[in-house]
């Protein structure tokens, strides 16, 4: 049954609140509309109430959707009456359930003050007089509650006043389309200000999930959120932030497959990411798509930020600096080298920032230049390239394409795990201890081991054909990809890692 | 002949940071080119990272490994960097 129906029958809360009731919630909220003996004056003694019953129920289940979203509850419902109700009737009923009666209150409000306002359904009342009247249901809610649940719009005053923005720069910020990839030290502070700013539509990309390390630095999230989805999670807290704000979620990784598609459906990719195969393939799609790029990254202490304006004379891709593929793990990642949680928000910020300003066309944005800020210190330096360096991007066209051709079209496999053995792989678990046994691989004769173990032991025979297998697919791509690099042509990941029972689809 | 003693400041970040210990030194050298500069400090505080994965920048510019060096340069070595 949809949370959201229209009913001929009359409406008994106490069952209605069945539906919404659940062990894991703390409180319930919920509200009753109820036909009344008068309005406007008038007496009335009984009313009739109408829907577009298609449009109502598409519009009803989005107000739902929207309030599970906005306030972070699942259990939501809403019954609208249609045909004949007499006085004490009740016309609609709202019910909310969530951990705290805080968001259920809310939500519920939400609830009931969109479905007012926003449903196809009329109201025709029967006056004691004997004449009849259709109300409008939005119309017909008294002046005062009516000022008192309008609901306050984003307000832009503070940014407005500047001169850089204005209420033209204030329009360019809300038709503004920005892909954000990862949702993490850097992302969090991205997220917060763009939506802040009213940027229109936001796109989140991030295949993790919440863990507990991340939280010292990715300040949104909650402690009790660990193990979900951190897209989503970053969506919820956006939303609420800025209702106006236009999101999209891609909860997955950015891969060779798939950043195509999603880069080109925006203007300025924001690159938070971690590690080095993503930031060099945003950089590669964002020149061959002809879209700007603000890059940024920590070590410990310090960071650095750079951005590319493709078609900019000099403009400076990822590889005008870096010209080819850095295996990651050359140089540390928060989770090995560690970091304070202030320096990814900072270097976050100026991200955030840097990208405001391109779209605000502000002054003083960064040129072709690398921006290295050292917060133990607090100094920042403008490293500046020299223009011959950037520019025609030949070169850095030349390495993407070479490494895309070696390291990318066939690295992942969906291959049946059970044939692999058959075919002549050499099956390699890439997972802890702990994660083999709880979904233990069956029906393949495998090994168990680290990549470091696995890169030692690789160095006997270059030419083995290894198909490495994790629980998400993320870890052995990444394997696979660094060893591929060293120069084993025939190491492949299992895509989307082993989920336990059968491969076979 | 050998080249005539220098004075150079070189500044570190990241992980050379780590590895020097320091963040900044200033060092009396021979060395002509920002690659024999490298060469001799990656010896002396084994920075591990080959020079294709650096970028050397002299005074707050991106140069080359084979620019020349001067008495009073300030020399910056600068790793890549990915977390976030």
């Amino acid at each position: 049954m949809s949370a959201f129906r229209l009913s001929v029958a009359p409406i008994v809360p106490q069952l209605e609140a069945r539906q919404v009731a659940g062990s894991d919630c703390g409180g319930f909220a919920s509200f009753e509309g109820w036909v009344r003996n008068h309005n406007d004056g008038r007496a009335s003694n009984r009313l009739e109430y109408e829907a577009f019953a298609e449009l109502a129920a598409t519009e009803g289940e989005k107000v739902l959707e929207e309030a599970r979203r906005k306030f972070g509850v699942d259990r939501v419902a809403c019954v609208h009456r249609v045909g004949a109700l007499e006085v004490g009737d009740v016309a609609v009923w709202v019910g909310v359930a969530a951990a705290h009666r805080a968001e259920a209150f809310a939500a519920c409000r939400y609830i009931i003050d969109e479905v007012k306002h926003r449903l196809p359904i009329w109201k025709k009342e029967h006056y004691q007089e004997g004449d009849t009247a259709w109300v409008n249901c939005e119309a017909d809610s008294d002046p005062v509650s009516a000022s008192e649940v309008a609901k306050p719009a984003s307000d832009y005053s503070r940014q407005t006043a500047l001169a850089e923005v204005g209420v033209l720069g204030q329009a360019r910020l809300r038709s503004a389309r920005v892909l954000v990839v990862g949702a993490g030290g850097l992302g969090v502070p991205v997220l917060s200000y763009l939506a802040g700013a009213g940027v229109g539509t936001i796109g989140i990309v991030d295949g993790d999930v919440l863990e507990a390390s991340n939280l010292h630095r990715q300040t949104i999230y909650s402690f009790a959120d660990v193990g979900k989805p951190k897209a989503e999670l970053a969506a919820r807290h956006i939303g609420r932030l800025n209702p106006e704000v236009q999101l999209e979620v891609h909860p997955m990784r950015l891969t060779p497959e798939s950043a195509r598609s999603l880069i080109e459906a925006y203007e300025i990719i924001v690159d938070c990411t971690d590690n080095f195969t993503t930031t060099f393939l945003i950089s590669d799609v964002a020149l061959e798509l002809d879209r700007i790029a603000v890059f940024a990254s920590v070590y410990q202490f310090e960071g650095q930020v750079q951005v590319f304006r493709p078609g900019q004379p000099d403009s400076l891709c990822y590889r005008c600096i870096w010209p080819t593929q850095i295996p990651d793990g050359t140089v540390g990642t928060c989770d090995l080298v560690g970091t304070l949680g202030p320096v990814p928000g900072i270097l976050g910020s100026i991200q955030a920032l840097e990208t405001l300003k391109i779209i605000l066309d502000a002054p003083g944005q960064l040129g072709a230049e690398l921006l290295l800020v050292d917060l133990m210190n607090y100094t920042q330096t403008r490293f500046l390239v020299p223009p011959e360096a950037s520019g025609q991007h030949k070169t850095c066209r030349a390495h993407a394409r070479a490494e895309v051709d070696v390291r990318f079209l066939d690295l992942e496999t969906t291959m049946a795990l059970e044939s692999a053995g058959d075919q002549g792989f050499d099956v390699v678990d890439l997972r802890t201890e702990s994660e083999a046994t709880a979904k233990p691989l069956h029906g393949v004769a495998h090994r168990r081991m680290s990549v470091e173990e696995l890169l030692l032991e690789a160095e006997q025979s270059q030419d083995r054909k290894i198909l490495l297998v994790c629980s998400r697919g993320v870890r052995s791509r990444q394997a696979a990809l660094r060893l591929r690099e060293l120069g084993f042509p025939a190491v492949y990941s299992l895509a989307g890692g082993w989920r336990g029972g059968s491969t076979a689809a | 002949m050998p080249s005539p003693n220098k004075k150079i400041l070189v500044s570190y970040f990241a992980l050379f940071r780590e590895r020097a210990g320091r963040s900044e030194e200033t060092i009396q050298t021979h060395c002509e080119t920002t690659a024999d500069l490298y060469r001799e400090l990656s010896e002396r505080h084994a920075l591990k990272l080959a020079s294709d994965r650096v970028k050397v920048a002299l005074n707050a510019e991106f140069t080359t490994w084979n620019a020349r060096l001067r008495d009073g340069d300030h020399v910056v070595f600068i790793p890549p960097v990915a977390g976030g």
